[in-house]
């Protein structure tokens, strides 16, 4: 279908699409087989200019648009979402940076994340804190001009690979979500250091490992923003960074949906009711999803205030288009699509990671319930006036 | 559903060696991807391993309700030991007792009811042929990513094509035939220990000793086999549902998030419900067709629908557990994923779900 891009966005597809292509395609399997993070390829592509899309004109990007970010992680994972993952990575680590850091902050990392000389990542989750991440047991002490932090981050994509971390922690726990404060670490800080690294069903390439905080200081001007606002900068980053999500997923629908059209034509197969039904119905899935994910990135662009639910609109749907596609993909192809060789097997088993990262579906349903309710409580005082 | 006094022994006999010595042995066995030759064994000397063959060559000559209660609760716990058992039943010994003759019989049958031999099948659908060099002899000359149990190292059923008809012919090969050769265990998204092998055959001839029922007839037999086969995977299908379903449920009751076990949210509720529905269907579905089969009744659309509904339920059932588990479930530290991962391999083996869903029509029309 035609989205009506801009000159811009044509080219940047197309860098993105020369190095999904060129870079990614010739060593996704193996990076998948041995779980080996991308690092040459995500360091190119940032001498080609896809990490600066991620990051505002006047720090050395294009304009941190969250079109741009939806448009090169779909191209990237469409051919392999454990790459697009380590990639994307960046643009959750750096919004945070780019939304709330203060000039100097910015002047500090962003450039340098623009062109790749500096990965970034972003450090939430903890054991006890996935779904409820406000119950946060890393704690950040003041003292003497530095935080001194304390604490083990779990599941953190690029953990030990990236050189700045955007990580969340405690400042004032009886405050609960409202003590919660947002802080750059830089990578070679002492106290600071990746732990247990994660065997995963997919996305593969990108690693996984746990970040281990102990009597670790940082300077005090390291704190991002205020005190306590760090449950809101996350809240505000997630809605930015949820149809990158969905992006990452539409990209991983497109490829099985690619592969299976070209293997069912190959076979002669596609006069067969069965798989046109199957093919029809994949194709209008994946075509939906696109959709959705650009409506949102356009709405967010666009200079919307409040646009929460559509974010999660955004990753919710073509989440759960990725994880059916691939289904089916691996179905249509037969016991062909049970071997590596065929790749789909590897596209679903990254298609459930889309579900379940940035917030589960089931977050997403309840933020989008909540956003609902609210609408209806707005409304509703606007009719009793 | 009410199953028979000596069919509920058997599953209670099951689910404690499942327990007690599968359960242990699972993890190392899929970190290997090897055989799990003892599991095998254990399985031997319990006298399940040759389920289907008389008991006049040694065999269990387990009903198809037995069976299928077996494969369930092994499957529950390691589905790979329940694949190649079930491959030796369905697609070897199966065939030699319909269909060999009694000089096949007597050559294969008892050793594969002792576990002196464990034998697989090349999947006649992903045969690779390329024309032979020789005429006149029905000769095999290619490859097949899909040689189930072909690590297995016994004898294998291959399908051959008869020459100038278009049919094909199936015949029971020793491994080590000339021009047979095992290359190396095929890389399957799940039952990773299971065995399957890509295999090369070059100017294979197996001569008419070797034949399966008559010439030509490759067609009728494998139909009859998958028909049989379906719901031995449909049950396995089953048990790795409802081993991904305990799991999940477990955990849901001890994670504990926003100060409660995440067990109390009405979202992960309905996911439970959920997956106890589909569960419970494909139960009844494959209990049906087992029951079916023993009581000497058309099964062709009972044993497809069951395999169709368990094979699909096992993959809803295995996503949805994993989901239960967030992030946990997409770890290997966690059971989850080796579900999901195994439920796939059952919905392309004797039919995939289009296929069942013809048998289905075909039989409804």
């Amino acid at each position: 279908m035609e989205y009506f891009f801009t000159d811009e966005e044509k080219t940047l597809k197309e860098k993105a699409h020369q190095a999904a292509e060129t870079l990614a395609r010739p060593a996704h399997r193996e990076l998948d087989e041995n779980a080996e993070f991308p690092m040459e390829i995500v360091k190119e592509m940032g001498k080609q200019g896809l990490l600066k899309i991620f990051i505002p004109k006047e720090y050395g990007g294009t304009g941190a648009k969250v079109m741009d970010m939806c448009i090169a992680c779909e191209e990237v994972s469409r051919v392999c979402a454990g790459i697009a993952t380590a990639y994307a990575v960046n643009a959750l680590g750096s919004g945070p940076i780019v939304l709330f850091g203060s000039d100097d902050q910015k002047k500090k990392y962003l450039p340098k994340i623009a062109t790749g000389e500096l990965l970034c990542a972003f450090g939430l989750t903890e054991a006890q804190a996935g779904s409820d991440i406000a119950n946060l047991q890393t704690t950040a002490r003041k003292e003497n001009g530095h935080y001194v932090l304390n604490g083990v981050k779990q599941f953190i994509s690029s953990g030990g690979l990236s050189d700045v971390y955007v990580v969340l922690a405690s400042t004032d726990k009886s405050r609960g979500a409202r003590g919660i404060s947002a802080f750059i670490v830089e990578k070679d800080t002492p106290g600071f250091s990746a732990g247990k690294e994660e065997n995963k069903l997919g996305i593969r390439a990108s690693t996984t490992t746990e970040l281990v905080f102990e009597d670790c200081k940082i300077p005090a001007e390291n704190l991002m923003g205020r005190e306590g606002m760090g449950f809101i900068y996350t809240m505000r980053n997630f809605d930015r960074a949820r149809p990158g999500v969905g992006a990452i997923a539409l990209g991983i629908a497109q490829g099985a949906y690619e592969t299976t059209l070209g293997f069912t034509h190959q076979k002669n197969l596609l006069n067969n009711q069965y798989v046109q039904r199957a093919i029809a119905d994949m194709a209008t899935q994946v075509e939906a999803a696109r959709a959705l994910v650009y409506a949102a990135a356009r709405m967010i662009d666009s200079g919307a205030k409040n646009f929460t639910k559509e974010a999660s609109f955004a990753k919710l749907y073509p989440s759960d288009v990725a994880v059916k596609v691939t289904n089916q993909a691996v179905e249509l192809l037969g016991p062909y699509g049970l071997l590596s060789e065929y790749r789909v097997e590897k596209m679903l088993r990254d298609a459930k990671i889309t579900q379940i990262y940035e917030g589960t579906n089931q977050i997403q349903r309840a933020q989008i319930a909540i956003e609902l309710t609210r609408e209806m409580g707005t409304k509703t005082r606007g009719e009793t006036k | 559903m009410k199953l028979s006094q000596e069919c509920t022994l058997l599953q209670s006999e099951l689910r404690k060696f499942a327990q007690q010595v599968l359960a242990e042995k699972v993890d190392e066995i899929e970190k290997s991807c090897s055989l799990p030759t003892d599991n095998i064994r254990r399985l031997a000397e319990m006298g399940i391993i040759g389920a289907v063959i008389p008991e006049s060559y040694g065999g269990a000559a387990l009903d198809t309700m037995g069976f299928t209660v077996v494969l369930e609760e092994i499957s529950k716990v390691c589905a790979s030991t329940a694949f190649v058992i079930a491959v030796h039943n369905a697609f070897f010994a199966y065939p030699i007792v319909k269909f060999g003759g009694e000089e096949l019989k007597k050559k294969y049958l008892p050793k594969a009811a002792s576990g002196g031999i464990v034998g697989g099948y090349a999947l006649t659908k992903t045969n690779e042929l390329v024309p032979g060099k020789t005429t006149g002899e029905p000769c095999l000359n290619g490859k097949n990513p899909f040689v189930l149990n072909g690590a297995a190292n016994g004898p294998i059923v291959v399908s051959v094509p008869t020459n100038g008809t278009g049919n094909t012919s199936l015949y029971v090969i020793q491994n080590n035939t000339q021009g047979c050769k095992f290359n190396r265990a095929s890389r399957t998204i799940g039952l990773r220990s299971a065995g399957i092998g890509e295999y090369s055959f070059e100017n294979v001839c197996p001569s008419a000793a070797d034949l399966l029922g008559a010439e030509g007839q490759g067609r009728i037999i494998t139909d009859s086999m998958n028909t049989y086969a379906r719901i031995l995977l449909a049950a396995i299908s089953l048990g790795i549902a409802q081993g991904a379903a305990d799991a999940a449920v477990k955990y849901a009751k001890e994670r504990v998030q926003f100060a409660q076990p995440i067990v109390n949210f009405g979202m992960v509720r309905e996911m439970i419900a959920d997956m106890s529905v589909n569960i419970e269907a494909s139960r009844h579905l494959v209990y049906e067709a087992a029951m079916r089969v023993d009581r000497g009744e058309d099964h062709r659309a009972a044993s497809a629908m069951a395999r169709l509904f368990a094979g699909q339920s096992a993959t809803d059932v295995t996503t949805t557990a994993i989901q239960v588990y967030g992030g946990y479930g997409y770890m290997k530290d966690y059971p989850a994923e080796r579900y999901f991962r195994d439920a796939q391999m059952l919905n392309a083996i004797c039919s995939t779900p289009d296929e069942d869903k013809e048998i289905i029509a075909k039989n409804t029309i």
